[in-house]
C-alpha cells in the first residue's frame, strides 16, 4: 500500500510560491529534482552534538606543524594543555591533502584509521557555515555577510542543518532534497527522511514529513493487531483509528491525530521489514550504546530497503557530549572512540550485505573548538573537520585546506577559532549531487552555494 | 451634570429613594444592580483547572464553581510553596551517591504537583522551569540539591517580581554551573582567557528579550526596509559577559579552587572582586557601564538594563500564555498581558502574580473564544499528572518513580536536553499548522515514536498497574514503589456502558465528549462481557485518555 500524502499533490502550487518568495532561489522543476531512480542510495548524517574538538581528531603528527599544535593547545595535558602526545597519534598516509603536513588520528580511533587507510573514509578539513568566503579582515571590519549567532550551539546546529545563513528558514537541506524528489518516490513505504534521534531541522520540509523512530526502530502499540483475524487486538486498533479519523474542530487535535495515524500506518510496514527473516540482526557487530544501536537499526532498514520499496533515504543519527568545556582529554577518548568504532561497525555491516557502494555516511557538528585551552577544555569555535565514509567516497584523502594549527594565524579570529575555508553549503551540495539532485537544483538544497567557486568538493566518486 | 451623576451613583445605596435629585428633566431612577454572572459550568471549571493546576478534579471544580475564578486565584496565591529541598536534604547520608537522589527529586516533584494545595503556584513554577531552564542532564547530574533548590526558587517567586526573580536565578549556582557564569573570569590575554559568553547570550535570548525587537503585541518591529531589528550584537554580548565575571560558589577557599559542596550548591554565588572585570561594559540601548565599579554594582545595573527593555513584557507574556492557556495568543491578548507586566495597575513593573492573573482571566482564555486555534496540546507530563490526579495515583511506599521520566514521556522536571527546553516556542509541525503560520510547541515532542511510547505507558498504567494488581505475581514487576491508580468507581458501574463512559468523560474531559469518541467506546465495550468490569473500565479509560480530545487543552 503506497503511502500517499494528499498534501503533496494539493500543495504543489503553494510550494512553488514558497520557494519563489525566497530571494535568489528559483524552483526549477516542480516535478523533479532527479529521478525516476533505478538504483538505491542512502545518506546517513551522524550529528555530534555539542561541537566536536576536531583538531584533536585529525592532528599534524610531525615537524613544525606539530610544534605549532602543541604550543597552541597550551602543551600536554599534564601541563594543563589539550595536546595529544606525538607518539600517541595513529599515523595515516593520505593520498591528498598531506603536502604541507603529516597527519595522525586521535589514539582512540584505530578503527577509523583502518577505514581511512583502506580507502573507505576521508576527511573534509576546516569546514563550517559560511554565507560567503570570509577573510579575517572582513570578519573583524564587516563588509561580508556572516551566519548569525556564531558560537551559539543551537544557532550553529541550525546552520549546519538548514544552511540558512541570514535567512529565516523552517526547512533543512535533507528536507528540501526530499521535497525535490517526492513525486519520484511515491511507491516508498516509508518517508525519505527518517530520524532515530527525534525531530530535527535537518529533515524538516515544506511538503514531506520525516518519520521519527526510536534507536531500535519504531515502537508498536501494545494490544493492537492489524490482522483482521486477531480478534480483540484488531478491534482495539480499529477503534483507535476510527477515533483518530473523527472530525476535530481544533487544529491541535487534528495535528495530534495526524501524528498518531502516521505512527499506526508506518509501524506495521517498518517493523515488518525490520523483523523479516531476510533482514540480518547484525548481532555482535555494533558497539553497545545509543549510537551503535541507532546505526544497527539503520543498517537493518537499509538491508530491508527492497521490502519497503525505497529508492532514496536520508537517515539522521546522533550522539551528544561533545561540548568539552571541561575534562576534555578523558572525555575525548570515549567520544571519539565511540564514533570510530560505530562508524567502522556500520561500514562492515553494509559490506556484509553488499550495500557499501550505495550508502554514504557523513558527520556534522555544531562547530569546531578553540585551539587554546581554558584549563581543562576548550570553548566554542567555528571551522572543524568532518568525516565522510562509504564505498563511493574517494577515500584516504583530506579535502579542503587544513590550516596550520597555530594561534594568531591568517584564519584565526581569536583563541584559535578558525574561519572555515570550505563551506557547509559546499559539503552538503557534494553529498546532494551524489544523492541524485541535479546541479540546477543544488542551490535549493544549499542556498549559499553560488557564493563559492567550487560546487563540488570532489570527495564522491560517482 | 455633576449633581445628577453624584446622585445616580449614590442612589442605589439609599433604600427607598427614587427619582430624587434635581436637574432638568430626564429619568433619575438608579440603574439596576448588575445581574449576577451566570454560574460556571462543570465543563468551564474543568477547562480552567487544566490551565491552572496539574489536572482538573471534581473537588477542585466545585471550589471554582463556588468561588469563581478570581477568588480561587487569590486563594491559591496565598498558598505557601511546597518545596523540594527539605526532602532532598533529609535523604543525604554517607554512602548515598548524589546522582541517586535525582530520582528522589523527581519523586518529590510528583508528590508536590499531584497532592499539594499550592496547585497554581506549582503550575507556574513548572512553566517558569521551561523558560529559565536548568537541567539534570549534563553538568548538574551530581547536584540534586542545587536543582531542588532552584525549583523551589521558582515556586517561591512564582507570583513575585520578575526583576527579583532574574537576580535570584542569575546568582543561583545551578544556573551558574549550567550556563557557565560560575567561575567566569575577567580577561587574561596572556593565557588566552576571555570571559565566557554563554550566560550573557542565553539570559537575553531565552530569558528576557529574545533576538529581535518586539512591539507590545508581540509582533516583530521592522526597520524602514521591512527587516526585523536585532536586539543586541556581539559587542553587547561581550559587554554583559564582562559583567558576569568574578562569581563562584560561596565561601570557597579560592576563586579558581571553587568546587561544589553540599552546602554551597544551595546558596547564592559570591563575588570575588579580583576576578571581576573592571573595564567599561557596553549594554543594551546605548548604555555603557563605567569602569572600576564593583561586581555587585555592575550586576544590578546590567539586570536593570535588561529588565527595562521594552521587549520583556511581550516576551514573557507570549511564553507564559503558551505554557498556561494557548499556543497562539492573539496580538490583543499578548498586549493586554504585556501591559500588565509593564504596570500592574499600581505602577509596578514586572509583577508576575498580576501577569498570571491577567493570563487566566482574559476572555481569550475561556473556551469557545476562537474555536479552531484556541487552546493547546497538553504536554505529556501534564497528561500524566491529570490522569494521576483523577485516579488517585500512589504507591505503597508513597514514592513516585521512575526517575528518568523523560525517557518514557519525552520530558521530565528539570530534565531538558538543553537550555532550549523540550520544545521551542516557535515550533510548527508540518501541514495545516505550519501552513497557517501558527505554532504548537508541545507537538515538537509528539513524534510517532514519543506518542506511541506515551500511549503504551498509559495502557500499562491503566491495565496492569492499578489497585487490583496481584502484588505477589513475580511477572508483574511490582514493588512497593510501583505507582498504582484506582478506578473502583468505574468498575462498580462498568456493566452499564453509558454510565461508564459518562463517568470517565466527566472526570477526564469535563463532561464534554464527542459523539465519535463516545460511540467508539460504547462500541468496544459491547465486545466485552458486562461482568468483566475490570477490562470494561480499562478500555473506557484507555481510549478516552489517549484520545486527541484528551490531549487537547481548550
Amino acid at each position: 500500500m503506497a503511502r500517499i500524502n494528499r498534501r503533496q499533490f494539493l500543495k504543489t502550487t503553494s510550494a512553488a510560491a514558497a520557494f519563489a518568495a525566497t530571494p535568489g532561489l528559483a524552483y526549477s522543476q516542480v516535478v523533479g529534482g532527479g529521478g525516476p531512480f533505478d538504483d538505491y542510495r542512502a545518506l546517513v548524517c551522524l550529528f555530534m552534538f555539542g561541537g566536536n574538538d576536531s583538531f584533536n581528531m585529525l592532528v599534524p603528527r610531525s615537524g613544525a606543524a606539530y610544534s605549532a599544535y602543541l604550543a597552541a593547545r597550551s602543551g600536554l595535558p599534564e601541563n594543563g594543555g589539550l595536546a595529544i602526545p606525538q607518539a600517541d597519534l595513529l599515523p595515516i598516509s593520505p593520498l591528498l591533502g598531506a603536502d604541507e603536513m603529516d597527519f595522525g588520528l586521535h589514539p582512540g580511533m584505530s578503527a577509523l584509521q583502518t577505514l581511512f587507510e583502506d580507502g573507505k573514509a576521508s576527511f573534509v578539513a576546516n569546514v563550517g557555515p559560511l554565507v560567503e568566503p570570509t577573510t579575517r579582515e572582513q570578519f573583524v571590519n564587516g563588509g561580508v555577510a556572516l551566519p548569525p549567532q556564531l558560537f551559539s550551539h543551537n544557532d550553529q546546529q541550525d546552520q549546519w542543518q538548514s544552511l540558512k545563513g541570514n535567512a529565516t528558514s523552517r526547512t533543512g537541506w535533507a528536507g528540501r532534497m526530499a521535497d525535490l524528489i517526492r513525486t519520484n518516490v511515491t511507491d516508498q513505504q516509508m518517508a525519505t527522511n527518517a530520524s532515530l534521534f527525534g525531530t530535527n531541522l535537518f529533515q524538516s520540509a515544506d511538503e514531506t514529513i520525516a518519520y521519527i523512530m526510536g534507536p531500535n526502530g519504531p515502537v508498536e502499540f501494545f494490544g493492537f493487531s492489524s490482522d483482521p483475524n486477531a480478534g480483540f487486538g484488531y478491534e482495539q486498533r480499529s477503534t483507535f483509528e476510527r477515533i483518530l479519523g473523527a472530525d476535530y474542530e481544533s487544529v491541535y487535535e487534528r495535528a495530534f491525530a495526524e501524528v498518531q495515524q502516521r505512527a499506526i500506518d508506518s509501524v506495521d510496514n517498518v517493523l515488518g521489514a525490520l523483523r523479516a527473516d531476510t533482514t540480518p540482526t547484525f548481532d555482535g557487530v555494533f558497539p553497545t550504546g545509543q549510537l551503535g544501536t541507532q546505526l544497527r537499526t539503520v543498517a537493518q532498514l537499509i538491508a530491508a530497503n527492497g521490502d519497503l520499496q525505497m529508492k532514496r533515504q536520508v537517515f539522521f543519527v546522533a550522539t551528544g557530549g561533545f561540548d568539552t568545556h571541561d575534562n576534555q582529554v578523558a572525555d575525548q577518548l570515549d567520544l571519539l572512540g565511540n564514533i570510530s568504532n560505530s562508524m567502522a561497525a556500520f561500514q562492515a555491516a553494509l559490506e556484509s550485505i553488499g550495500m557499501e557502494q550505495q550508502v554514504t555516511t557523513f558527520t556534522q557538528s555544531d562547530f569546531g573548538r578553540t585551539l587554546s585551552s581554558n584549563g581543562d577544555g576548550s570553548d566554542h569555535a567555528w571551522g572543524g573537520h568532518q568525516i565522510v565514509m562509504g564505498g563511493n567516497v574517494n577515500g584516504q584523502r583530506i579535502y579542503g585546506d587544513y590550516p596550520v594549527p597555530e594561534i594568531g594565524g591568517l584564519l584565526d579570529v581569536g583563541g584559535g577559532r578558525f574561519i572555515p575555508s570550505t563551506s557547509a553549503d559546499q559539503y552538503a551540495a557534494t553529498l546532494a549531487r551524489w544523492f541524485g539532485i541535479p546541479d540546477v537544483d543544488l542551490d535549493i538544497v544549499a542556498p549559499n552555494l553560488a557564493n563559492f567557486a567550487e560546487r563540488d568538493l570532489g570527495f564522491m566518486i560517482a | 451634570m455633576k449633581t445628577m451623576r453624584l446622585i445616580t451613583v449614590i442612589a442605589p445605596l439609599l433604600l427607598g429613594l427614587a427619582g430624587c435629585g434635581g436637574g432638568s428633566g430626564g429619568d433619575t431612577t438608579p440603574p439596576p444592580p448588575p445581574p449576577p454572572p451566570p454560574p460556571i459550568t462543570k465543563s468551564e471549571a474543568h477547562q480552567f483547572l487544566n490551565q491552572a493546576t496539574f489536572g482538573a478534579t471534581a473537588l477542585e471544580s466545585q471550589q471554582v464553581i463556588d468561588m469563581r475564578y478570581e477568588a480561587w486565584i487569590d486563594d491559591q496565591m496565598a498558598e505557601p510553596a511546597s518545596l523540594q529541598l527539605p526532602h532532598l536534604q533529609s535523604l543525604a547520608a554517607p554512602g548515598v551517591m548524589p546522582f541517586e537522589l535525582q530520582d528522589d527529586r523527581v519523586d518529590i516533584w510528583f508528590r508536590n504537583v499531584l497532592n499539594q494545595d499550592d496547585q497554581l503556584r506549582q503550575r507556574v513554577a513548572f512553566a517558569l522551569s521551561e523558560i529559565f531552564v536548568v537541567s539534570q542532564l549534563g553538568t548538574l547530574s551530581n547536584q540534586p540539591w542545587s536543582l531542588g533548590d532552584f525549583y523551589d526558587l521558582l515556586a517561591q517567586n512564582a507570583f513575585g517580581n520578575y526583576r527579583e526573580l532574574i537576580e535570584a536565578i542569575t546568582l543561583h549556582p545551578a544556573m551558574g554551573v549550567y550556563l557557565s557564569m560560575l567561575g567566569n573570569e575577567k580577561p587574561d590575554p596572556v593565557n588566552n582567557i576571555r570571559p565566557d559568553e554563554n550566560y550573557a547570550r542565553e539570559l537575553m535570548q531565552l530569558f528576557s528579550i529574545g533576538l529581535v525587537e518586539l512591539n507590545i503585541d508581540g509582533s516583530e518591529r521592522l526597520d524602514p526596509q521591512g527587516q526585523p531589528i536585532p536586539t543586541y550584537d556581539q559587542s553587547i554580548i561581550e559587554g554583559f559577559a564582562h559583567v558576569y565575571t568574578g562569581w563562584t560558589y560561596a565561601n570557597s577557599p579560592s576563586f579558581r579552587g571553587a568546587r561544589p559542596t553540599y552546602f554551597n550548591q544551595v546558596v547564592p554565588m559570591q563575588l570575588y572582586p579580583d576576578f571581576h572585570d573592571t573595564g567599561p561594559k557596553k549594554l543594551l540601548n546605548g548604555v555603557v557601564l563605567e569602569a572600576n565599579r564593583t561586581g555587585e554594582q555592575d550586576l544590578a545595573d546590567a539586570l536593570d538594563n535588561i529588565f527595562n527593555h521594552p521587549n520583556v513584557g511581550p516576551f514573557m507574556a507570549v511564553r507564559l500564555i503558551q505554557r498556561l492557556t494557548t499556543s497562539n495568543p492573539s496580538p490583543g491578548y499578548i498586549e493586554r498581558v504585556a501591559r500588565v507586566f509593564n504596570d500592574n495597575g499600581f505602577g509596578v513593573r514586572g509583577d508576575l502574580g498580576a501577569v498570571v492573573k491577567a493570563i487566566l482571566l482574559d476572555e481569550e482564555a475561556r473556551p469557545e473564544f476562537r474555536m479552531e486555534i484556541d487552546g493547546k496540546i497538553k504536554e505529556p507530563l501534564l497528561r500524566l499528572t491529570q490522569l494521576y490526579r483523577v485516579y488517585d495515583a500512589q504507591s505503597e511506599s508513597g514514592k513516585y518513580g521512575p526517575g528518568f521520566i523523560n525517557i518514557l514521556l519525552g520530558q521530565g522536571p528539570l530534565q531538558s536536553p538543553s537550555v532550549f527546553n523540550f520544545f521551542s516556542p516557535f515550533y510548527a509541525p508540518p501541514g495545516e499548522i505550519r501552513n497557517s503560520s501558527l505554532v504548537a510547541p508541545e507537538l515538537e515532542i509528539a513524534t510517532e515514536y514519543q506518542n506511541t511510547q506515551l500511549t503504551n505507558y498509559f495502557l500499562l498504567q491503566i491495565f496492569v498497574y492499578n489497585w487490583m494488581i496481584d502484588r505477589n505475581d513475580p511477572n508483574s514487576n511490582y514493588n512497593e514503589d510501583t505507582i498504582l491508580i484506582n478506578f473502583e468507581e468505574e468498575m462498580n458501574i462498568a456493566n452499564d456502558a453509558d454510565a461508564l463512559v459518562d463517568m470517565v468523560a466527566d472526570k477526564l474531559l469535563g463532561g464534554e465528549i464527542s459523539d465519535t469518541l463516545r460511540g467508539e467506546v460504547i462500541g468496544i465495550l459491547g465486545l466485552i462481557p458486562p461482568e468483566d468490569s475490570l477490562v470494561r473500565a480499562v478500555e473506557a479509560i484507555y481510549f478516552i485518555s489517549t484520545s486527541p480530545e484528551f490531549a487537547y487543552q481548550r
